[in-house]
């Protein structure tokens, strides 16, 4: 038998050589050749894009719900200062608040740690979707203090405002939202948003992640109307704050004094977004339907291209079933690593938006936001169930001979 | 060893019955070279598909060792194929995304060792391109891996289907020859329309519209 040309004996030879005596690294390069992964790494040109279309679909979910979301997030950030305290004001009639003072201090269900009397004055702070109403608290100095150590406060930048001058101390957060530095003017004349008769400094800086603002209650009660006291009534103990809240809201309920009490925003906010949230789960269903069935024709269409290759391996000898679990673990491999990559690529984002868009503005934004990510995990199944039930009908009636006489191909 | 009994195969074209192959009876021996020659058109790729359990008969009985295929599962029928037989058909179907070593271990799923594939390469003169992707090989070394794929594992029958159909001749004479050496102590079923390619045949039979030519 004459097999080999003398050239290419040579060659073999030389190769044969090459490969004594062990052979490991012949061995080596050697991938199992219907391996999935084998599959899939030699063919990038078809992987790539399946898993750049995944990466992209959960990028676009869970970017849409994590902006989404970062709109009650920016709620519950710029107003959780009132979670230290329950906020009351008599509406209207000053003369009230010694008798709420007393009702509460007496009847109160924790025990309580300080009562500050206050002014309040509005101010503007800027969100993501626009002005939101905030307020400058009038306070004595050492009230200020105490405000200041409860909202977890860990040093301040300048110095506290001088009692009855026009001079603020603000939160680091509020800083950045309204680009403010020590020196700079937070309230002036000429401001509707931010309104004073004279033009109030900061002063001070806190350095803390709540978001506040205060000037001396002698100033407020100086220039602003109406001439009315509020209080602010802080439990002993901060984990018991929230107990306090839900008992005064109960308390004054259908009374004269309006209570502003931390729980109520977040189930005013939970409420306000409850339909948003609705409408957004039909966009975001509709969105994952259409991104499946795009997925589905795609892999399809990939999967014909290999009808060659399933009818050669059906004809030698290999199951459906066999053919059936390999199309399978390729799908979850691309699918799995196309959710990954695009979770790990939603988080690489937020984090870019965050620091360059968000931060600088203190909007606040999760990049952590689990829900945002859970928003996901719909699609790759989706798009598991339609590629698997795509092939699995494709291969019911597929007849190999029809491949290896080219009849199919 | 495999033998057919009054095997017919038939299928519907445009609402009347045709007959791919008829009243077919034959017996394929162990460590035979069994050449079914017929010209296009006569059903030898047909008879071929039936012996392999590729086809089941529509009416008649294909027996492997006096087991009836037409009353195997279709799974069960595979794994007759991927353990006891080779094939090699027209066109050298190879998976373009594997090296010709990978595409001969693909026909052993349970013995992945490269050692011996590399050897059947070898000894089909293409040790020197066993990491060669197919679309690095001529028609002729793809056949032969094709064959070498066939070969691997040592199958009892090797079916080949027109291995010779895209080749020329001198190239196919030599697939032949080599699927004849080196088949071992295994048969080899080879279809074919060109009686030159059946010289190492050890029995031909012919086949005319679907029918044994006893002529």
């Amino acid at each position: 038998m004459k097999s080999l040309s003398d050239t290419e004996e040579k060659e073999a030879a030389k190769l044969r050589q090459r490969r004594s005596p062990s052979g490991s690294r012949m061995k080596k390069r050697i991938l199992r050749p219907l391996a999935p992964t084998t599959y899939l790494l030699r063919n990038l040109s078809k992987t790539i894009p399946l898993t750049a279309v995944i990466v992209l679909a959960v990028t676009l979910v869970s970017g849409i719900i994590a902006m989404i979301d970062s709109i009650p997030y920016s709620i519950r950030t710029v107003y959780r200062y009132a979670k230290e305290d329950i906020g009351i004001t008599p509406r209207g009639d000053p003369s009230l608040l010694p008798g709420l003072v007393k009702d509460i201090k007496d009847h109160s269900p924790v025990p309580i740690g300080r009562v500050i009397v206050c002014r309040a004055t509005s101010s503007i702070v800027r969100s993501i979707v626009g002005k939101w109403p905030f307020i400058m608290l009038g306070l004595t100095q050492e009230d200020m203090r105490y405000y200041t150590a409860r909202q977890h406060t860990t040093s301040v930048l300048g110095r506290y405002p001088t009692p009855g001058k026009p001079e603020a101390l603000v939160s680091r957060p509020v800083a950045k939202n309204m680009g403010l530095k020590i020196g700079s003017v937070v309230l002036k004349p000429d401001d509707i948003d931010n309104y004073s008769p004279f033009p109030v400094k900061v002063v001070g800086i806190a350095e803390t992640d709540r978001w506040f603002m205060m000037d001396p209650i002698e100033y407020q009660r100086e220039n602003y109307f109406p001439p009315i006291d509020d209080a602010m009534i802080f439990a002993k103990d901060s984990a018991e704050q929230d107990r306090l809240d839900h008992w005064a809201v109960k308390r004054f309920k259908g009374q004269r004094p309006l209570v502003f009490a931390y729980f109520e925003i977040e189930k005013n906010t939970r409420e306000m977004f409850a339909t948003l949230y609705m409408i957004l789960n039909v966009v975001i269903a509709a969105l994952a339907l259409v991104i499946t069935f795009m997925m589905g024709m795609l892999m399809n269409i990939y999967q014909s291209q290999r009808l060659v290759e399933f009818g050669l391996l059906q004809a030698i000898g290999y199951t459906k079933k066999q053919l059936l679990r390999r199309v399978l673990m390729e799908s979850v491999g691309v699918i799995f690593i196309g959710w990954v990559v695009g979770l790990a690529f939603t988080f690489g984002l937020l984090r870019l938006a965050n620091v360059v868009l968000m931060e600088p503005k203190a909007y606040a934004l999760d990049v952590f936001d689990r829900q945002a990510y859970a928003y996901t995990i719909p699609i790759p199944m989706a798009i598991l169930i339609v590629a698997v039930a795509t092939v699995f009908l494709r291969f019911r009636k597929f007849d190999p001979v029809g491949v290896v006489e080219r009849r199919l191909v | 060893m495999i033998r057919a009994c009054s095997a017919s195969l038939a299928y519907a074209d445009q609402g009347r019955q045709v007959f791919a192959c008829s009243e077919i009876d034959i017996d394929v021996r162990e460590n035979e070279f069994l050449g079914i020659l017929g010209p296009s058109g006569s059903g030898k790729s047909s008879l071929l598909y039936l012996l392999s359990g590729l086809k089941i008969p529509t009416s008649g009985q294909i027996l492997y060792d006096g087991s009836d295929l037409s009353t195997l599962s279709d799974d069960a029928r595979s794994r007759l194929r991927i353990t006891q037989f080779g094939f090699v058909f027209q066109q050298p179907y190879l998976l373009g995304y594997l090296t010709a070593l990978e595409n001969v271990l693909v026909s052993t799923p349970n013995d992945q060792d490269p050692d011996s594939a590399i050897e059947i390469l070898d000894r089909l003169g293409l040790g020197h391109k066993t990491h060669r992707h197919p679309h690095e090989l001529s028609g002729g070394e793809r056949q032969r891996v094709c064959v070498a794929r066939a070969l691997r594992g040592s199958p009892r029958v090797i079916f080949a289907d027109e291995p010779t159909a895209a080749l020329d001749h001198k190239n196919g004479l030599a697939v032949v020859q080599l699927l004849n050496r080196l088949r071992g102590a295994g048969s080899l079923v080879m279809v074919t329309h060109d009686p030159t390619m059946l010289e190492e045949a050890d029995r031909i039979v012919k086949l005319a519209d679907g029918k044994l030519d006893l002529a």
